[in-house]
């Protein structure tokens, strides 16, 4: 009688297991997103990073020290050059500030502006300001999955719901199952691609696994692009609230 | 002089109020038609002119793929070469060089995303209007920095008078920030509703200086002479510049590249323009052909006593058909020469179009059409004319052939 029961235990657990984790792949396509953010940005963080613009004919770096907490706020101050050093764009939620030392004025972005590139980069103003629509406004479905490095990668498609405020038509989105993100890809209203993110290097960085080098590009033109280098990342479990404030724009924490 | 020359010259004069009719006649129909059509023309001209004196000029000169995206760094990098070259083509008025970043504006309370125009405020004032449509202030004095221009609108929309500081945030060519305060010196209306809301000039040096611009531009913008060269004279500046150092990147266009919808207008207008002249012309053909008909009509007795007293038909023919050729030749003469006087006097002195509105406003043209006389359009009406009255002229003609020298004397 004991060995029916376990048998049928056992034969539950094998029956019981797949089905579950089938409805777990189908819970996680939104989930995996969310997780993949979290992961990525922590509850907070403090780190420098290099960004380099390159052209064909011209390439040009800053360093670019960065405060975030949470999903929504974040602090930019430029280090070097010592010609841009100063320059500070805060954001809050969806809008921005930008702040530079030579004329003293915070300036908020005007919505005009959003679509406008973001310190002469490829990231625009509202792939700052608007990074954590892909949580709000679009709908997730795990596209296909494979292996790579004996990690499970996942590839997300995420089409924005009917009215969402949305800037893309379609996102696609490539990450490993420990939420490393590895690309995304921003797609138009016909579904053509735009611009693309990919992340590189992947290594220990403030605690966690972590991509030490992020390269933004146009997909017609790979040949210009932009690339986030971290010089240092650490994850904290809180900032304070003055941090994020206009005041910090013109007075930089140390 | 042939006898039927003779005669025709003598039947002319027999009733000279008919003839003054018929002449004077044919003489209005010149005039009219000569002064529609340099009128059109003219006005053309004049759209044209103001249009391109607001903003692009009668060619401009740019990086060839600064015109695809507006890209700050694909500048003309030499522009005292292009100078150089601009100044040795003859027919060339006047030209300036202009540098323009996208940019936020900010005012105390507002921030808007705008055009920073650099222009250089001498050269400028030869080539463009703009120091004319200041409404309120100054325009730009050479020596100025940190001054600028705005738009009427757009000073409406940042809530900003003369006087008033308003921040540029933008970016540098060599990818730097580029920022400045500025002070709101004029204020200028061109009626172009886009242009006025569009930007801010500020002087040339101080742009360059600003958005790290290392002494390049963005465009060279030129004005020629006369309208009519302006093709002409832009293939010749092309192939000068094609043997500069960076001359294959350079692209020059025409006024009608930078501004299609204006030359659509125009073709437009044209169009509609002609069918009324076309009108006209039917109008002048019946009633040239009514007078001479009338006065083939009022002479048939004539023509029956000449032909039984043994004038061949062939004859008769030929001296009605020279009858209207001195007419018209006398008709188009006077005509001409009234036309070109006086469409040479609008053409000085201008018609005042002051109630034509907001159409020609949006074109900046205010104030006078000049009409604008060309052997085209001195040549085209008579032309016509001429045409006409010789086909009125052989109708009655030939019907006098067919003519019963008997009846034609009962004829009362």
């Amino acid at each position: 009688m004991y060995k029916i029961r376990t048998f049928l235990k056992i034969l539950s657990f094998l029956l019981i297991i797949p089905v579950t984790s089938a409805s777990a792949a189908d819970v996680t396509a939104r989930e995996l997103i969310e997780s993949c953010w979290d992961y990525m940005r922590g509850r907070a963080s403090e780190s420098v990073v290099d960004m380099t613009i390159h052209r064909p004919e011209w390439e040009r770096t800053m360093t670019i020290k960065a405060w975030t907490r949470g999903r929504s706020d974040s602090l930019f101050f430029i280090e070097a050059p010592p010609k841009d050093k100063g320059n500070a764009t805060l954001k809050k939620g969806t809008d921005m500030w930008t702040y530079n030392p030579k004329v003293n004025r915070v300036i908020k972005l005007p919505p005009s502006m959003m679509s406008q590139s973001w310190m002469g980069s490829d990231f625009s103003n509202n792939d700052l300001a608007k990074s954590d629509s892909i949580i709000q406004d679009y709908d997730h479905i795990i596209e296909s999955t494979h292996t790579r490095q004996g990690k499970t990668v996942y590839v997300i498609k995420s089409m924005p719901g009917p009215a969402a405020p949305v800037v893309w038509g379609m996102q696609r989105i490539t990450l490993r199952e420990d939420f490393v993100l590895l690309e995304q890809t921003f797609y138009d209203e016909d579904l053509q691609p735009v611009k693309k993110m990919t992340t590189r290097d992947i290594a220990p960085l403030g605690g966690k696994l972590f991509p030490r080098v992020w390269k933004m590009f146009k997909t017609d033109t790979p040949d210009a692009y932009t690339l986030l280098e971290y010089r240092s990342l650490t994850f904290t479990n809180d900032l304070p609230d003055r941090l994020f404030t206009r005041s910090s724009l013109k007075n930089p924490p140390r | 002089m042939s006898i039927h020359v003779k005669m025709a010259w003598r039947n002319i004069w027999r009733n000279p109020r008919r003839t003054v009719l018929t002449v004077s006649a044919i003489a209005f129909a010149c005039l009219v038609l000569i002064f529609m059509l340099s009128f059109q023309f003219g006005s053309y001209e004049t759209m044209i002119n103001a249009a391109v004196k607001i903003q692009t000029g009668h060619f401009k000169i740019q990086h060839r793929q600064f015109q695809e995206n507006h890209n700050i760094r694909k500048t003309i990098a030499h522009p005292d070469a292009v100078a150089g070259i601009l100044d040795k083509t003859p027919g060339i008025e006047a030209y300036t060089f202009r540098s323009r970043a996208f940019s936020i504006v900010s005012s105390e309370d507002r921030t808007y995303g705008a055009l920073v125009i650099g222009i250089d405020p001498d050269k400028e004032s030869r080539t463009s209007t703009l120091p004319d449509l200041i409404r309120e202030g100054e325009y730009l004095s050479q020596t100025d920095t940190d001054k600028a221009l705005i738009g009427r609108l757009l000073a409406r929309n940042l809530k900003v008078k003369t006087g008033d500081e308003v921040t540029l945030l933008g970016q540098g060519r060599d990818g730097s920030v580029a920022a400045a305060v500025v002070t709101i010196k004029g204020i200028y209306s061109s009626g172009q509703d886009d242009f006025d809301r569009a930007g801010l000039h500020i002087p040339l040096a101080y742009f360059q200086q600003v958005y790290t611009m290392s002494g390049q531009v963005h465009s060279v913008v030129a004005i020629v002479q006369s309208l009519d060269r302006v093709t002409e004279i832009k293939q010749q500046v092309q192939a000068r510049l094609q043997k500069l150092e960076t001359g294959n990147s350079l692209i020059v266009r025409d006024w009608s590249e930078i501004m299609p919808g204006l030359k659509q207008a125009i073709s437009m207008d044209l169009v509609s323009g002609l069918i009324f002249w076309l009108l006209l012309i039917i109008v002048v053909a019946f009633s040239i052909l009514n007078t001479f008909l009338m006065a083939i009509f009022e002479r048939t007795r004539e023509f029956g006593v000449m032909m039984a007293i043994g004038t061949a038909p062939s004859r008769l023919m030929k001296i009605l058909l020279t009858e209207s050729m001195f007419m018209t030749g006398v008709g188009m003469g006077a005509g001409i020469v009234l036309g070109i006087f006086v469409t040479l006097y609008f053409q000085t002195r201008g018609i005042d179009i002051g109630g034509a509105g907001e159409l020609l406003n949006q074109y900046g043209i205010t104030g006078r059409i000049y009409p604008k006389l060309s052997v085209l359009s001195t040549a085209i009406g008579p032309a016509m004319v001429f045409v006409i009255t010789f086909l009125a002229a052989l109708y009655p003609a030939v019907k006098v052939r067919r003519l019963n020298p008997v009846e034609a004397m009962y004829f009362a």
